[in-house]
């Protein structure tokens, strides 16, 4: 009963969900068929979905896509990774805490787009400094969430590791880490969100303004698209986007709830 | 069979028996100075079924804690089978008010995890988690997650992870005092077949004074202020013991009485 009337609930909300942009399409549409859009500014609905058309014809758009993606996936694997293990570490050990905790501290207080002089010295300007920066961001989040979830486990879980002389390798992997998996997926989904939102920064700010190729991800071709004044491009682009953002960020969050039963229920 | 898994020491028959000697505590609560225990003495004999009845602050569950070695006294000493208690082991089992079943771990997963410090073989591990899963009423939830269970379900899992050790003394902090007066008095019932089955000592802290009057061969009352004991009650009607007995209504009679004017006393 409950979980059928969720579910109609729920596509409720996925209809109330587009009536917002759906309105904002139909305004777009009447302004464009009275030929009161300035096309320096809006060009017309359908001018975009020509757009789209040609770029999926000649693969500029799936393939833009899919480097994206594909360099937001690696930075995001590299960076939550290094974090998880830091994370575990710094929340796990007094001694870690001290050594790395004030550093990372400090180190996250500073924007991520701030590194790139820095980088580029060091790496050039290629992909190995892209993904680098995408670590980065991605690095933060989840050594944080990893940290607070070892840290706070709560009190009677540890006593009851004590009560049954668990050792500490078996403290760790039953009592600890499962305590910490909440904090440790919200990290997960967090470092997600800033890889891509740090790939696309990386592509838009690091390339050239040309597009070199498909492998140089949305980020350049926005780039290329305004330089070249396409607003047609642009606006494609955006939506692309956003699109696959929040595809992604769904689908992790979808993961984790299915991961932690007894946190939704 | 279930019963070849024990603890390295075998175990004896006499084992379970608890000298409590001298034990003090205090603590620190915003800047005072609280005597949660004043030089409190007990001894219990292996096989005994004590309950600790008294006001919230007596210090019952802080014994309690102490029992365990989860925590341990300023000064005293306390003894279990002849060696002082400096941490917790599985040869003390403990079950606590709010369950503590592990949210992550099924119902069999934390029963076994009791049996994970434990020698013995895989099977013969599983075979005693089965065999509690039955004996507390819990057959056909061994994959069951806790948030699936009842309250009472819970306590019953939680009072078998207690159990799958064999331990010869069994700690219950107020096991069934989140559990409403049906499941509880069913449940009284389990625990009293469990200890028979089990023989092990068993101390249980409680609010409910008639709870420990059916249940105990002892009744311990403890005041605050300091936390101490202020009289121990025989029980000695033979079991199975009716709650109308004339004789239990004026033992419950008596310790309501004696709680009441400690209240008095106190305020």
């Amino acid at each position: 009963m409950t979980a059928s009337s969720n579910r109609v609930s729920q596509a409720g909300l996925i209809w109330r969900a587009l009536v917002l942009p759906a309105a904002l399409i139909i305004i777009w549409a009447v302004l464009d068929a009275f030929s009161l859009l300035n096309s320096n500014i809006l060009v017309s609905p359908t001018k975009v979905l020509v757009t789209a058309y040609q770029g999926f014809a000649d693969g500029s758009i799936p393939g833009a896509t899919a480097a994206t993606l594909l360099r937001a996936l690696t930075g995001w694997t590299i960076g939550a990774s290094v974090g998880l293990v830091v994370g575990v570490l710094i929340g796990l050990s007094g001694i870690a805490r001290g050594l790395f905790d004030p550093s990372i501290s400090s180190l996250r207080q500073i924007a991520l787009f701030a590194w790139i002089p820095l980088f580029s010295a060091w790496f050039g300007n290629g992909e190995i400094m892209k993904v680098t920066l995408i670590s980065l961001g991605a690095f933060f989040p989840m050594a944080l969430g990893a940290q607070a979830g070892c840290q706070n486990v709560p009190a009677p879980f540890r006593e009851v590791g004590r009560a049954l002389e668990l050792s500490r390798f078996a403290t760790l992997t039953k009592i600890i880490l499962p305590a910490a998996v909440p904090a440790i997926l919200t990290g997960l989904e967090l470092s997600l969100n800033i890889a891509w939102l740090g790939t696309f920064g990386a592509e838009y700010l690091i390339g050239t303004g040309y597009i070199n190729g498909m492998g140089d991800g949305l980020g350049a071709y926005l780039a290329a698209a305004r330089e070249y004044a396409r607003m047609d491009q642009v606006l494609l682009g955006v939506l692309f986007l956003a699109l696959i953002g929040v595809a992604l960020d769904r689908l992790v969050i979808g993961l984790s709830r299915r991961l932690i039963p007894w946190r939704t229920a | 069979m279930a019963d070849s898994l024990t603890l390295s020491p075998p175990k004896k028959l006499d084992a379970g028996s608890v000298k409590i000697a001298d034990v003090s505590k205090t603590f620190r609560v915003e800047g005072r100075t609280v005597h949660a225990l004043d030089s409190v003495s007990l001894s219990i004999e292996a096989g005994e079924f004590i309950s600790i009845v008294g006001p919230s602050g007596c210090g019952k569950s802080t014994l309690l804690r102490f029992l365990a070695g989860l925590d341990g006294p300023d000064s005293g000493r306390i003894i279990v089978d002849g060696e002082a208690i400096d941490r917790p082991s599985l040869r003390r089992g403990i079950v606590f008010q709010d369950h503590r079943l592990l949210p992550w771990f099924s119902v069999e997963k934390n029963i076994g995890l009791s049996l994970h410090s434990v020698s013995g073989s895989e099977v013969e591990k599983r075979e005693r988690v089965q065999y509690l899963i039955d004996l507390v009423g819990l057959t056909g939830f061994e994959k069951a997650l806790p948030h699936e269970l009842s309250g009472g379900m819970s306590q019953r899992a939680a009072i078998a992870r207690g159990l799958a050790p064999r331990p010869p003394l069994l700690l219950l902090d107020e096991p069934l005092g989140a559990l409403d007066s049906l499941t509880r008095s069913h449940l009284q019932d389990e625990l009293l077949a469990i200890w028979e089955r089990e023989k092990c000592t068993v101390v249980m802290v409680t609010h409910d004074v008639e709870e420990a009057i059916y249940l105990s061969d002892r009744v311990v009352v403890m005041e605050p202020r300091p936390g101490r004991i202020s009289q121990i009650f025989n029980i000695r009607n033979a079991r199975p013991r009716y709650r109308d007995d004339p004789e239990f209504v004026t033992t419950r009679r008596e310790i309501t009485e004696l709680l009441g004017s400690q209240k008095k006393k106190n305020h």
